[in-house]
Order: structure tokens, then sequence, then C-alpha cells
């Protein structure tokens, strides 16, 4: 199926067998975010194996980090690969064997293929060692909505790991395997989570008049939150406001006017303006419309992930490294952004590098990202870590490439 | 900046005719005079004119060597039902149209490329320059291509070229790929029954299921499109009754839809028939959707922007060629010349509206705005990028060799 024949590719196939047996351990036994115990102590045990020289556990609770340092460090470089490690907490539905043990977990969004490319990419650098600087291999915990990046860095991640550059990858169903897409700028988007309730005043449903209903209210809110994506945000910009959520009242109450509503949504944005622009509105239209009807509404809005952008040398960097693993038609540079959101976003605020995609695909079969019958594609394990570790080797190559 | 050698030479001559016309605005398809000098000009240059392609449009043809390739150049010739707010010596002589697009200026720059060509210009093959009528809603290209433009006057590639007030002079803008907006219009018109307003139980409201038809028209954009692709629907106007005790029988709204692509025109226009029919229905009322598309969008070919930029960029240098420059939401009907062959389509920089002669009015020198004027520092920078474009279009070994 690869044509490519970079060296590291052909180096870690011959783990392929030992890999999809250790991406399969993990995929039968998830964790969700800040509880990866059991993963955690699997990826200690396969950095050991590889030889890494020093592990870190314990950061940003149940996050690992490994340290490969090259033949030579005279360089002063320093590199960041990351992988995700968390499961989310839906029930699989698939039969195979390697399927979870766990009830209601599953790993539906292939971080269990993550650690695995990246553990492959640590032991192809701690044997091989062919790069004049040092390589902090980054598991992570929780990037299912638990910010886990951000933990890790509030723990001190590149204060103790210097990293000059970031990269990490995402699989992804819609390109096939053997594909790689990375892009300079936006990638993913910034996911707010806003919950506006609406206090009105209850009553019987037969005397509306001697009640403030929130239902009529938030009727009105929501078909006038239409209005900022339509009217207020610069059509150039892309945006999304979905209030997904309505809860009002009782179905078993038929005849009582509830007196409070409340609705739960998601903003996604790429820029700081126009995501500051939408709360801004929402906030506006919620308390002056409200009050029209003699209600009042509070506003909960909270920024979950910054948008994941790419900077521009890096991402370019990436796109020539993906080039040379995966063959030049193979790898998209002109990828539309997903309005999807990813928390590798907060390492990108602090340090500059590129996040990827890398193709896997089965969203044809329906097998897409948190889906119950979703499974990580052992075939790209090779690949995937022939990235990372191409990465590692080009951004702080030997002064002269001996031994190779 | 690296302007043609001498090209500053054609400056008081050519000024004198952008002011002339500027003084002399003609609305879409009444530019008599204004076609006339240029044909009378171009003629009197050694150019070969064919006049009255798609009403007062002119194409203007020079050939040197025996290459076979052929390039068109565009300038738009109309001006605007305007009342100008100048009062300068250059003035509109004419009450209620005024040149505030700066088309006096886009037909100025291609006469002074035009003067330069042919006392300098090094090029094998065929040069049409195209002056059309009409572009301001009269679709004056889509004429002129109905008239056999390209039939009768082959161009393997066509550019064209706006000014742009706000960049400054000496920056060109463009994009590889959309760089204006489809332009189209609609009218929703919605019958219910009329009845005494006092007594609305016996009347289907038109205005309230107007309001409806409004508020559901928003989720086309922020549910329907794909929030990547950009996209405009604006209401912008709703007519119903005359009297505040009669509940009227109709209700009508009006208002454009912008888009980069037709793909997302049609999603659009297709959600919008479907709400404009269906829920009027849904209070006893009918509705229908009259969907009118003006102009196409505005996209430039990859190879010949790439092109044209690098010319920009020997001017100008390339900081100073905003490329990609962010589309505009505008229209412009040179798109259906893209439509018929490869091509690119440009801003130049106008600069900020100092440049305008005393007693200008005192609004922004905005396209539009009836304080505008072209400024005609930008003649010798369009000469020279029309003539570099000819130059470099139509190259020969032996011109090559030559310059």
């Amino acid at each position: 199926m690869y044509l490519a024949a970079h060296p590291a590719v052909a180096a870690i196939r011959d783990w392929h067998a030992d890999l999809t047996a250790i991406r399969q351990q993990l995929h039968r036994e998830p964790e969700l975010g800040f509880e990866e115990h059991k993963t955690s102590a699997l990826v200690i045990r396969e950095l050991e194996r590889a030889g890494v020289d020093e592990i870190h556990r314990g950061i940003g609770k149940t996050g690992v980090v490994g340290v490969i340092r090259g033949r030579s460090i005279d360089s002063g470089r320093t590199i960041g690969l990351r992988a995700d490690m968390d499961a989310l907490p839906m029930q699989e539905g698939n039969d195979f064997a390697h399927r979870s043990c766990v009830p209601g977990m599953m790993h539906g969004c292939g971080h269990d293929g993550h650690t695995t490319m990246l553990i492959a990419a640590a032991r192809y650098l701690a044997a091989t060692r062919r790069f004049d600087g040092t390589v902090h291999l980054i598991f992570q915990p929780g990037e299912e909505g638990f910010a886990g990046a951000q933990a890790m860095i509030d723990d001190g991640l590149f204060v103790r790991f210097p990293c000059d550059q970031v990269y990490a990858m995402h699989n992804w169903p819609g390109l096939p395997p053997g594909t790689a897409a990375v892009r300079p700028g936006p990638m993913m988007a910034a996911a707010d989570k806003v919950t506006i309730r609406i206090d009105g005043r209850g009553g019987h449903g037969a005397h509306p008049h001697l009640s403030v209903d929130p239902v009529v209210v938030a009727a009105h809110l929501i078909t006038a939150a239409q209005s900022i994506v339509a009217r207020n945000v610069p059509p150039l910009q892309s945006a999304v406001v979905s209030l997904c959520a309505l809860s009002a009242g009782h179905p078993g109450a038929f005849s009582v006017i509830p007196a409070t509503a409340t609705l739960t949504g998601t903003v996604r944005t790429f820029s700081d303006a126009v995501q500051q622009t939408i709360q801004s509105r929402l906030e506006q239209l919620a308390h002056r419309i409200a009050e029209g009807f003699g209600a009042t509404a509070h506003v909960d809005y909270e920024r979950i992930y910054p948008a994941t952008i790419n900077s521009e040398a890096e991402a370019l960097f990436a796109q020539r490294v993906a080039t040379e693993v995966f063959g030049a038609e193979h790898v998209v540079t002109d990828l539309e952004p997903s309005m999807g959101s990813e928390d590798f976003a907060f390492m990108l605020r602090v340090r500059p590098g590129a996040y990827f995609r890398i193709g896997q695909g089965g969203a044809g079969q329906g097998r897409m990202l948190h889906n119950a019958h979703y499974d990580f594609n052992d075939a790209i394990l090779p690949q995937g870590g022939a990235l990372f570790a191409a990465l590692a080797e080009r951004s702080m190559p030997l002064a002269s490439p001996a031994g190779t | 900046m690296q302007l043609a050698e001498g090209v500053l030479e054609l400056q008081g001559e050519i000024q004198a005719i952008r002011r002339d016309i500027h003084a002399h605005p003609e609305l879409r398809f009444e530019e008599h005079r204004t076609a006339a000098l240029v044909a009378d000009k171009l003629r009197a240059w050694g150019y070969t004119v064919t006049t009255g392609i798609g009403g007062t449009g002119l194409v203007a043809t020079l050939r040197r060597g025996n290459g076979n390739r052929a390039i068109g150049l565009r300038a738009d010739m109309d001006a605007l039902p305007l009342q100008e707010h100048n009062d300068f010596a250059h003035k509109s002589r004419h009450a209620g149209k005024m040149h505030a697009c700066g088309h006096d200026g886009h037909v100025a720059m291609l006469l002074a490329g035009a003067r330069y060509l042919v006392q300098h210009g090094r090029f094998d093959g065929t040069v049409h320059l195209i002056f059309q009528p009409g572009e301001e809603g009269g679709a004056g290209a889509r004429k002129m291509i109905e008239d056999g433009l390209f039939d009768r006057f082959h161009c393997d590639a066509v550019f064209g070229a706006h000014n742009w007030p706000g960049m400054a002079v000496g920056q060109f803008g463009v994009n590889p790929g959309p760089m204006m907006g489809s332009s189209n219009e609609f009218e929703i018109t919605i019958t219910g029954k009329g009845a005494h307003a006092a007594l609305p139980h016996n009347g289907v409201d038109p205005v309230l299921v107007a309001t409806h038809v409004v508020q559901a028209l928003q989720s086309v954009i922020t549910r329907n499109k794909k929030p990547i692709d950009a996209a405009v629907l604006s209401v912008t106007e709703i007519h119903a009754g005359d009297a505040t005790n009669i509940i009227p029988d109709s209700a009508t709204i009006r208002g454009t839809v912008r888009t980069f692509s037709i793909p997302v025109l049609d999603l659009i226009e297709e959600r919008m028939r479907q709400i404009a029919e269906q829920l009027p229905t849904a209070f006893g009322a009918s509705g229908s959707l009259n969907f009118i598309r003006n102009y196409p969008p505005t996209i430039n070919d990859a190879e010949q922007t790439a092109f044209a930029a690098s010319v920009m960029a020997e001017i100008v240098g390339e900081e100073n060629v905003v490329n990609p420059i962010e589309p505009t939401m505008g229209s412009e009907d040179f798109s259906f010349m893209l439509l018929e062959r490869p091509g690119c389509y440009f801003f130049i920089g106008n600069g900020d509206g100092k440049h305008r002669d005393a007693g200008h009015g005192l609004g922004p020198c905005m396209l539009h705005n009836p304080s505008y004027d072209f400024n005609d520092e930008l003649i010798p920078i369009g000469a020279t990028i029309w003539t570099r474009l000819v130059e470099r279009f139509l190259a020969s070994d032996s011109t090559a060799k030559a310059s």
C-alpha cells in the first residue's frame, strides 16, 4: 500500500506487529481524561523498553514526558512531539477481539493510535539518534474537554522541557491511509460553551398573564441568535453559533409554565476578534430580549479551547517533511480548516509548530471520529511514527550525517 | 517604483482626457461621447478600431510581429446616476450623473497604456483593448460577449483592473481565486388575505408572515451554508400596506445575495425557495420567490494571476503587491469575461483622497461617493502595468533579446 521508502518507515515497519498489539491493548482499556493511569504506565514501560534517556511522570496529573538526546546536543535545538492518551465516555459498538473492556468507555477518537505512533517514534529515535539536539516526547492527558495540554503547560512543561517547536497529529477518517494534510494558519476552531438561563415567573398554564413565560423568551432568543453569524460577523470570517439544547419545564407537567428555561450551545471561531464579537452579541441579546419580556437572563460564557493555528514557517517545514514520508502527491497542502477543536491549540499558543491530519480512511463506511463503530487503523502506525521521527531528524540535523 | 521609461511625458495629455471624461459622464449604454473620444484617439495613434460592440463598446487592435498569441485588456466607460458634490474645474457638467467609480480613470489608464505601446511597445502578437459599456448594473461585458467579442477578437487571456480607494498609490491587490462576489437580487411576495385591522381573524396577515420569513432566511446563512464558505443574504426592503387600520393583502420582501461560488449560490437559492414557498402556507398564506442572478463571482485564474502578480512586483516591488488580498463582497461584470477566458482582475491603490483638487466635496474619496475623484497619479502606473503585461505576455525570443 505504501510507496514511500523513507528509512524510518522501513525501520518501524519491522515492529508493526508489536506496535499493533500495543495499540489494541490500549484500545481494550480506555481511560477518561486525567484518569489515564494504566495508559501512562504502559507508556512509561514502552519508553523504558525503547531506551529513552529520561522519563518524567505526573506532569499535568497523568501526563508523561520522555527525553531522547541525539548523538550530539551541541546545536542546543529542541523539539516537542505530542500525543494525547484519553478515551471518550461512550459505549463501543464494535465486537472485535480488542473492543473496549470498560462499559461506557471507548477510544472513539483514536488517541490509542496517537499514543502508539509516538511510542514508535521513540523506539526509532532512541535506537538511531541521528539528530543534533533533544527530543521531548509529550504524552498528554485529557484532550477530550479537559484541557490536558494546558494542565501540562501550567505544570511547567515548556520550562522543564524547552521546545523550540511542537508538533502533533490527528488521524483523519476522511483522508485515505497513506496521506497527510497540513497548512499554515487555522487548522481547527476555537470552541466555547455558552449556557443561558432565562428566569421568568412560573405559573398556571391556563393563566399566562399572571406569569412571565421563559419558554417564549427562549424561542425569541434562539431566533435572534441567528442574526449574529448572519448579520454581525464579517462574511469572510468563519463562525458557528449552535444552540444545541433547550430545557424548560417538565414533560409530565403539561399545565405548568416553568420559572426558568436553559439554553446550552457552542460557539466556533478562528479569530479572537470574532470570538469577542459573538460573546458580546450573545450577552446583549440574552439580557435585552429577556428584559423586553420582563424576564432576566444569566449568561455563562466559557472559552474551552482556543483556535488551533499553525505557525507559517513550521507548517511549511512540516509539509516538506510529510512529503519525504508520504510522497508529494499524498500531502494535502490546501485543506479546509475544520470547525472541530483540539487542545493542542494551547501548545501552539505558546510555541511555534504545526498540527497534522494523518489519513486513516473509514469515513466512507461511517467510521467517523466519536462514532461507536470507529477504530484506529493500525496500517498507518509505521508512517505516523516515521513522520514524528522525521520531524525530529529534519529539524535538528547532524552536522555531518555520519552513520546514515 | 519602476515606471515605464518616458511614461510621465504622457501625463499632461492623458490627464486632460481623464478630466474631460469626468466632466462629461454618461450612463450605461449611453457612452456615445466617451466611446467616440476613445475611438478617435486610438485611430489617430494607429490602432484598428471596431465600434458598436454590445451597444457603445469598442475594441482597438494593435498587431506586431508574427506571433499568434493575443491578449485582451479591458476598461469600463460608464458613469453613475449620482449628483456630484465636488466643485472643482472638472466637475460633472451633467446634473445627476457622475464618474463616482473611477471608470473615467480606467479609460485614461488604458489610453495611456495604448499610447505608450504604440510608441515604445516591444511585443510579438496581438493586443485587443476592450472598452466596455454599462458595467454599473448593465452587464455590458456580457452584452459585448453576446455580440461576439471573443469570437471576433480572439484573446488567450484577459485582464481588468479597478482603482481601489484606501489602498496606497503604488500598491496593487490581487487574489488567485475569488476577487469579488456574485451579485443577485430577490423578491419574495407573500399573499395573505386582507381584513379590517380590528378583525384580524377574518384575514390572513401577510405582515406577520413576512417577519417570520425574514427570520427564517437567517437560517440559510447560519445553518445550511458551510461555515468556511463566505456568503451574504441581506433583506433590504419590506413593503406592505399603507393604512393603520387595514391588514393588507400582500407583503413584499426584497434583498440581495452575495457568494464567491456558484454551488453556494445554488444552495442558497434552493433553500430560499423552500422557505418562501412553504413557510407562508403554515399561516394559510402563499409565497413565491423571484430570484435574479445579476453578476457571477469574479474568479481569477491561478496561472494568469501568478503571471500578473510577477509583473506587478517588477513595477512596485513584491512588498507592494497585496497577494492574496481579501476578496470583497462587491461585484463586477468583468466576471463574465473571466467565465469565458482565463485572466486576472486586480486592484490599483487610489490613495486616501488627499489628491483631490480644492473644492472637492466633504465626503470621503470612496467609490460611489459624491465626493470621490479618480487619482491622476495612477495614469503612469496604469500605463506601465498594461504595457508590461502585454510585453511579457507577448514576449518573443527576439523581443526578449531586444529588451
